[in-house]
């Protein structure tokens, strides 16, 4: 039973995880709390629903639903991210929280507010392994997460592209001294971490087989906490901060109750943030430079 | 006067308290996403006062505040060792676990809700946070107003010239949070029913995005933000299932043209040079 | 009568790097002192110790006779020091006045200076205080302008006139000279001789030697965090090391 329910956690947390992932990307580089990618998240879900519902099949209907999620990440760029530069680092966040709404009204014009049934794709393979039950979607959705993480930190830690975000993502002034073109990094960073929460939402539907205009938001605020609770910028700490939220999450329902799930996965946030803000694989801030 | 005309001013008045409990932290550069949280407290602690020992509305309601105020001041004192987006994280959680608490309390209902027996009228809910706005307006013309804009804009500088950087936020975020259980405990009276699920995320965030709409520079922007947020998505109501897209088009829109907000200082002054030269 | 500062023994490192070391130099009452030496010698590392902004390894500071070495950063203010940042730190959208009332609060801290709601009030005494305070310095014309809408020379003097709101008899300034045109200049040195007047002793990081000739009774020399050479300036140019350690670094010292 226990290893049953952390087999269940960790295939939600990897869902988390990818959600974290793309908050981190914008956080550690852009340092900008993008709330639109909750919204791009259930864009992904959504749209592959929808376009499969037009006769799409699903890989060409899921390709359509991340290349619109990479688009509207490049309007928050346009429009949230550019004009705010310089100015109080919370103005964005209203912005990006402008575009959660938008796409969740437009969502909720084209195809009401009710949760619908995303079709199941594979027949209902399951392995069992001694008394475990492993759905294959799940496995293969953990796989393609993990696969896709592992990537990422290989390209910021081992090529030319990666250096160079590192260095926007250390000090802008030096990155732009050695010539780095942030106009065009930027814009290519907002498609990553919209691609990443796409697929995210893309997996959640194939997984749990329902859509709603506001699927994003839970999961879109759990992929925060698991953020933080990991560390900030840090992607191996959003993979562990998936993990542990998608964890907590399930061991708590199913042991305690769902009414409880806030209180552990949020108080676990909160104890985090004081205990040690900089997040369990975060580096410790640094002190104001005078 | 209508009922739905009074329906739209009595959330007016909910949404203007709401704003000001955003504003006080935010004035001294915290970002509070738990409001919603310490309106529950307030909500629930004035609603079991007056439900279960027949406390009369206008103590209960106060005492509601303040409660949710000690709770802000105990808590702020750990969650603002945090900064900038670890602060706001932080709160963003407290106001979830807040209202987590509350859904499993089963002594107030648990997840079926509160029925609250007393009853505030829509013109004790107008003058409520008319007072509320009185109140502010005055406490912007104090030192202790100074003091908030102060450690907002420089807080090395602040506290080089004395001002105790943490007392001040401590304050203005405990302050917040009575203003937030002042306003949930008049919530919880006038409609008659609190339900933990009122209390959640979209709450706070949208709050503090009609704060950050209207700006933050001066007393009026919250005002202003929270008019501007309960009266236009009425006034779109003919284009009905559109009228929120729409609403936040505009808002992102407006955001990229102008990000510090509706009502700003400079803007007080350009009026104030026109006045004088008129 | 006791120093208005008095530095003995001053120990700081950062990450391993000794930024001051075992540094020690006394500002006498009234006698104003320039800190110079080349670019990263430590003094702005100095007026962060003093001020509090960073804590000390080891050492002792006294201001006005009173051991401020571990006292909070918020309370030294009130021992009469006080500094200004080589970019000036005014508060870009507050007004020239509301600038200055911030600069009041050491001496109106209490819960009820805090709550009294002194906007409503056109001709409050402390809005009348820190107008008069403008008005000596001849910058009266400013009082309600927004800082961020002024120009340079002006946003620094205003630093001065907070400091000296605040109460400081001692005032530590970072290049004060640097950036401003020749009569912003002279408006500055014109401010800082009214200070000096007024008893308040001046701490001055500078570059410019004519400002500090002009100015200053006394130099300490720093390089590398260590002291060098202390003494009028006419005799401190001279020296050997000092010579040696301006090399290829700086104008005419």
């Amino acid at each position: 039973m226990l290893a049953q329910q952390i087999v269940n956690g960790l295939m939600l947390g990897a869902i988390y995880m990818l959600v974290a992932v793309a908050f981190t990307l914008a956080i550690g580089v852009l340092n900008f709390l993008n709330f639109s990618l909750p919204g791009l998240f259930m864009v992904g879900g959504m749209l592959a629903f929808g376009l499969m519902k037009a006769g799409w099949p699903f890989l060409i209907a899921a390709a359509g639903a991340l290349a619109a999620a990479a688009f509207v990440s490049l309007l928050v760029e346009r429009f949230a991210y550019r004009p705010m530069q310089g100015g109080d680092p919370e103005v964005p966040l209203v912005s990006s929280l402008g575009f959660l709404v938008l796409l969740e009204n437009l969502m909720l014009i084209q195809y009401g507010s009710d949760q619908q049934a995303f079709p199941a794709l594979l027949p209902d393979l399951n392995i069992r392994l001694g008394g475990l039950v492993i759905g294959i979607a799940q496995l293969i959705s953990l796989a393609l997460s993990l696969g896709l993480v592992t990537f990422l930190s290989w390209y910021l830690s081992s090529t030319a592209g990666g250096r160079r975000i590192r260095t926007v993502a250390e000090n802008r002034e030096t990155a732009l001294l050695m010539g780095i073109d942030i106009s065009r990094l930027v814009p290519q960073l907002f498609i990553a971490s919209a691609l990443l929460a796409a697929l995210a939402g893309i997996l959640f539907a194939v997984n749990y087989q329902q859509v709603s205009p506001f699927m994003g938001e839970g999961v879109g605020f759990k992929g925060v906490a698991a953020m933080i609770v990991g560390g900030m910028g840090s992607i191996w700490g959003a993979v562990l901060g998936g993990l542990v939220i998608g964890l907590a999450e399930v061991l708590s329902i199913s042991f305690i109750g769902a009414d409880v799930v806030n209180i552990s996965v949020y108080g676990l946030l909160l104890l985090i943030l004081i205990v040690r803000p900089q997040g369990l694989m975060g580096r410790a801030a640094s002190r104001e430079k005078l | 006067m209508s009922g739905y005309l009074t329906g739209v001013l009595v959330v007016l008045a909910f949404n203007v308290i709401a704003a000001y409990a955003v504003y006080l932290p935010l004035a001294a550069g915290q970002l509070n996403l738990g409001i919603a949280g310490f309106m529950a407290i307030g909500a629930y602690a004035s609603a079991f006062l007056t439900n279960e020992y027949m406390w009369p509305m206008w103590a209960a309601i106060p005492l509601g505040a303040g409660l949710a105020g000690l709770v802000g001041l105990l808590i702020g004192v750990p969650v603002l060792r945090t900064h900038g987006i670890y602060l706001a994280m932080a709160t963003f959680a407290l106001g979830q676990v807040i209202s987590a608490v509350f859904l499993n309390l089963e002594v107030v209902g648990g997840a079926a809700g509160y029925p609250v027996t007393d009853y505030a009228g829509p013109y004790v809910v107008y003058a409520a946070a008319a007072g509320v706005v009185v109140l502010m307006l005055l406490v912007s013309r104090t030192r202790f107003a100074l003091c908030l804009t102060a450690v907002k804009s420089d807080a090395t500088v602040a506290d080089l010239l004395g001002v105790s950087v943490r007392g001040m936020k401590v304050a203005a975020f405990a302050l917040g949070a009575a203003v937030a259980g002042f306003g949930g405990g008049l919530y919880a009276h006038h409609y008659s029913f609190v339900e933990a699920q009122h209390f959640n995320v979209l709450l706070s965030v949208f709050t503090v995005l009609y704060v950050l709409f209207g700006g933050t520079q001066t007393v009026w922007g919250p005002l202003v933000g929270a008019a501007f947020f309960t009266l236009v998505p009425e006034l779109l109501r003919a284009s009905d299932q559109w009228r929120y897209a729409l609403f936040a088009v505009f808002i992102i829109l407006f955001m990229a043209v102008r990000p510090q907000g509706l009502v700003t200082s400079s803007l007080f002054r350009l009026f104030r040079r026109k006045a004088e030269a008129a | 009568m006791s120093a208005a500062l008095a530095i003995s023994g001053l120990s700081k490192s950062f990450a391993g790097v000794r930024a001051i070391r075992d540094l020690s130099f006394t500002v006498p009452k009234g006698v104003t002192t320039a800190l110079i030496g080349p670019n990263g010698a430590g003094k702005t590392t100095v007026f962060n110790l003093v001020s509090g902004v960073y804590g000390v390894d080891a050492g002792r500071i006294e201001v006005n006779g009173q051991d401020v070495t571990h006292m909070p950063s918020r309370k030294r203010i009130s021992t009469g020091v006080a500094r200004s940042f080589q970019n000036i730190r005014l508060m870009p959208h507050l007004s020239v006045l509301e600038n200055l009332l911030v600069g009041q609060h050491v001496r109106a801290s209490s819960l009820g200076a805090l709550l009294t709601p002194y906007r409503l009030f056109p001709n409050h005494r402390w809005k009348r205080e820190a107008r008069a305070a403008l008005e000596e310095s001849g910058l009266g014309r400013w009082a309600d302008e927004m800082v961020s809408a002024l120009p340079y020379g002006v946003r620094k003097r205003i630093d001065l006139v907070r400091a000296t709101l605040a109460g400081a008899s001692l005032l530590m300034l970072d290049e004060p000279a640097a950036g401003l045109n020749p009569s912003e200049t002279n408006a500055l040195r014109d401010h800082l001789k009214a200070l000096m007047a007024k008893g308040v002793t001046l701490l001055v990081v500078e570059h410019d030697m004519h400002f500090v000739d002009s100015i200053c009774e006394n130099v300490v020399v720093l390089n590398f965090g260590e002291k060098i050479a202390e003494g009028p300036l006419s005799r401190v140019r001279q020296e050997k090391l000092v010579r040696e350690a301006y090399i290829g670094t700086d104008e005419e010292a």
